[in-house]
């Protein structure tokens, strides 16, 4: 995997999948439950900071050019840090891969397959994703930049499609729940940042590293702009689904558009494309998470292990007894995530180790 | 050999697929689906749910194509509730309901003011139930609205309940009222649902003359002057308190309802004639602008102010008329201006002080007037709304007649 390099467009449009695909289930409504009428605001706020979070992660990643984080943490503390912090992300990737994945599952059996066991929809996923995985890196970063334009598109579309039916009055009152809840407590919205984890493993992928800064900030200013849109969409629309919980938020918008008597009930349509985006978000995750355990065990072939890793996204993603579970895992494991491994933890070790190394410089120009 | 494994497990792999997804393929089978195209609710006399379910012959439609009518059969069934109705119906018709094209749900005027939320939030929950099905309240039981439902222009049923609605645009005296507005609406903080006013037109028209001969625009359904056989009628609206009926409201009415929520493109209003009395005049006035609402808070009572631009063209013609003379035509302009202003503000006061509900969602516009949303809960929209008063500004411009314009 590490034989083939990406180049500049690709790596935003990976970094963009990670972003973009939880955007499919529930992910805006979230925020709105969080931070009600102020969330537009809120995500402006959230976005400054996670701009922030991204300038400071490349000016600290700079510093060992095309190293992982999985690398640095082997710089920094040897080979026991770099086990504990490849098997903390090779975790959350199989997690929030699993989750997700069953989240989406249990909408395609309520909507389209409700006589068929939930086991063997997951599975048909697994079966999809391990075979895309055989393919090279190269294939999954070029299959994305297909198949993100067009869950792009498909918000567009539900944006302007719904145009008419928005109150754009639904933005008040302007503060919310008041100015603590949306600018302290609304700090939780930054839990939906998730692709930042991907900027860590990036750099050892391309083909030029230099252009790292350039990923960093248009990925998390594109991925706000995103938000934005997804969340204009329900606010504006459903204010209600504050109160309301709603399987996948955009999936029911779409049921409403229609034009004239003719081009009705859209909705399995926008459906197809989100089998492609999750499909592509998995494969993703599966190959990083190949990637890290490849550099932890020293294995030449990772690809044997593909089913092996695939089974465990099955199994994580059967585990939920149902909804309710899996929905209450899906909250909780991005936030704790997002916060405590791709912000706190992995932003300390890249600090430690720039201190490690600037340390070592001096002793080296001191002797 | 190992290449053999692989293709054996691969087609293994296909054929347990194949049977997993079977069950969800042969469910949703066109031969076993009984196709629902519109479903009524009454109260039975044990106090249960009778659900009328009309179904269409599929199979005839695809036969027969568009030159002949397709059938339609209703089967009316008691139980507690949707879903055991559904069930019940499933076992007696041997085919599985399918409630993806049902286009119409009527409830009765007996159970809509019981209150309808549990049948909504069912509906509401449904996969198969479209937003976008029209919700009708009958002032006959819905299982004779829907008997009496008869396409005599169209050749499909649901061609008929597709269309029937369409004539709020240019009409205004019914409004395009679905069961996805009426579901958002309910659970909504700052507004309430509505529904079509339905109902059955009576052949004796004698006992109606009284209220046509006054104005032809006061009728709600079933007071109708229509010369057929019993026939479904949607005029008017049926407004709601949460899932409760509280009340109706005739043509004009609806008209006023329409107007303010912008909801109509053009239509026909009978204006007092400025230089003859007790004559009127038909104008065609097409709105401008979008109505435009301003609200404040004064001494903690809201005040709504609205703004509603139109421009129109005289249908009425006679004996020495003359319209082209600009005089005369700003004479008509704010003879309609004064007419609007205050059917407008009679149907205001009436949804304020009268029914206490906010059917043209008001409340998000007050919503401006507040920081945060604990504010705007302590002000207690819902039951505030009576206590609002209106200013309504009507600015007409009635340009010429149509073909003629002097006689």
């Amino acid at each position: 995997m590490t034989k083939s390099k990406i180049n500049t467009i690709e790596a935003i449009m990976l970094v963009l999948t990670i972003y973009l695909t939880p955007s499919i289930l529930s992910m805006p409504k979230d925020l709105i439950s969080l931070t009600k009428s102020a969330t537009l605001i809120n995500i402006i706020y959230v976005s400054i900071i996670a701009i922030l979070i991204s300038i400071v992660i490349y000016k600290l990643l700079k510093n060992f050019a095309s190293y992982d984080i999985v690398d640095i943490s082997e710089y920094l503390g040897g080979k026991i840090l770099k086990n504990i912090i490849g098997i903390i992300f090779i975790v959350y990737f199989l997690i929030s891969s699993s989750i997700l994945l069953r989240n989406f599952c249990e909408c395609l059996k309520i909507v389209h397959y409700p006589m068929t066991s939930i086991v063997f929809i997951l599975l048909t996923f697994i079966v999809a994703i391990c075979t895309s995985a055989k393919l090279s890196f190269n294939t999954t970063s070029k299959v994305n930049l297909v198949v993100l334009p067009l869950l792009i598109l498909t918000v567009l579309f539900i944006f302007f499609a719904n145009i008419k039916n928005f109150s754009f009055e639904n933005v008040f009152p302007i503060l919310g729940d008041g100015i603590f809840n949306t600018f302290v407590t609304g700090l939780g919205n930054l839990a939906s940042f998730t692709g930042i984890s991907l900027l860590y493993f990036l750099p050892p992928h391309l083909k030029k590293p230099e252009d790292m800064k350039k990923i960093t900030i248009t990925t998390t200013i594109f991925f706000s702009i995103y938000l934005l849109f997804c969340v204009s969409i329900i606010l504006f629309m459903f204010r209600f689904l504050m109160n309301v919980d709603e399987v996948m938020p955009l999936y029911y918008i779409t049921r409403y558009i229609e034009f004239g008597t003719f081009f009705q009930r859209l909705e399995s349509f926008f459906l197809f494309i989100w089998i492609l985006v999750i499909s592509s978000f998995l494969t993703v995750n599966l190959k990083f998470s190949m990637e890290i355990f490849k550099k932890l065990t020293n294995i030449n072939n990772p690809n044997a292990l593909i089913f092996s890793f695939g089974l465990c996204i099955f199994a994580i993603s059967v585990f939920p007894p149902d909804y309710a579970n899996s929905k209450y895992l899906e909250l909780s494991i991005s936030k704790y995530f997002v916060f405590g491994v791709s912000i706190i933890l992995s932003i300390t070790i890249l600090i430690l180790a720039t201190l490690k190394k600037f340390k070592r410089k001096e002793i080296s120009k001191l002797e | 050999m190992n290449s053999i494994i692989k293709k054996f497990f691969i087609i293994i792999l296909i054929i347990i697929f194949l049977l997993a997804f079977y069950g969800s393929y042969s469910s949703s089978n066109i031969s076993n689906l009984a196709v629902v195209v519109a479903m009524g609710f009454d109260v039975s006399e044990k106090n249960k749910l009778k659900i009328s379910f009309q179904f269409t012959n599929t199979s005839s439609v695809s036969d027969t194509g568009s030159s002949e009518k397709s059938p339609s059969s209703l089967f009316t069934i008691e139980a507690s509730s949707i879903s055991n109705a559904i069930n019940l119906m499933n076992t007696y018709i041997g085919k599985e309901i399918n409630l993806s094209h049902c286009k119409l749900i009527v409830f009765s005027e007996e159970l809509a003011s019981r209150g309808i939320s549990e049948e909504i939030y069912t509906l509401a929950n449904n996969t198969q139930v479209r937003p976008s099905a029209n919700i009708v309240v009958s002032k006959c039981t819905a299982k004779s609205y829907i008997e009496n439902s008869k396409p005599t222009l169209e050749n499909l049923i649901t061609k008929y309940y597709e269309v029937f609605v369409n004539s709020s645009q240019f009409t205004g005296y019914t409004a395009n009222a679905t069961i996805g507005d009426f579901f958002y609406s309910m659970i909504c903080n700052v507004c309430e649902p509505y529904a079509i006013l339905g109902g059955i037109s009576s052949e004796n028209t004698e006992s109606l003359s009284s209220i046509n001969s006054q104005k032809d625009s006061n009728g709600k359904a079933s007071e109708s002057s229509l010369s057929t056989q019993s026939i479904s009628e949607n005029n008017g609206l049926a407004i709601f308190k949460k899932d409760k009926l509280v009340g109706e409201l005739s043509s004009i009415e609806t008209l006023s309802f329409l107007i303010i929520d912008n909801q109509v493109d053009g239509f026909l209003i009978s204006v007092p004639d400025p230089e003859k009395n007790n004559s009127y005049l038909d104008i065609y006035l097409t709105p401008t602008v979008n109505t435009s609402v301003k609200t404040q808070i004064i001494n903690g009572t809201p005040f709504i102010k609205l703004n509603c631009k139109f421009s129109g063209r005289i249908y009425s013609m006679e004996e020495n008329s003359n319209y082209s003379d600009s005089n005369i035509l700003t004479q008509i302009s704010s003879s309609c201006n004064k007419y609007i202003e205050s059917i407008l503000t009679e149907y205001l006061y009436k949804t304020a002080k009268i029914f206490n509900t906010d059917i043209n969602r008001f409340g998000k516009y007050v919503r401006k007037n507040f920081l945060t949303e604990s504010d705007f809960d302590n002000f207690n929209w819902e039951n505030n709304y009576k206590e609002s008063f209106f200013d309504v500004k009507v600015d007409t411009s009635v340009k010429s007649s149509f073909l003629l314009t002097e006689t």
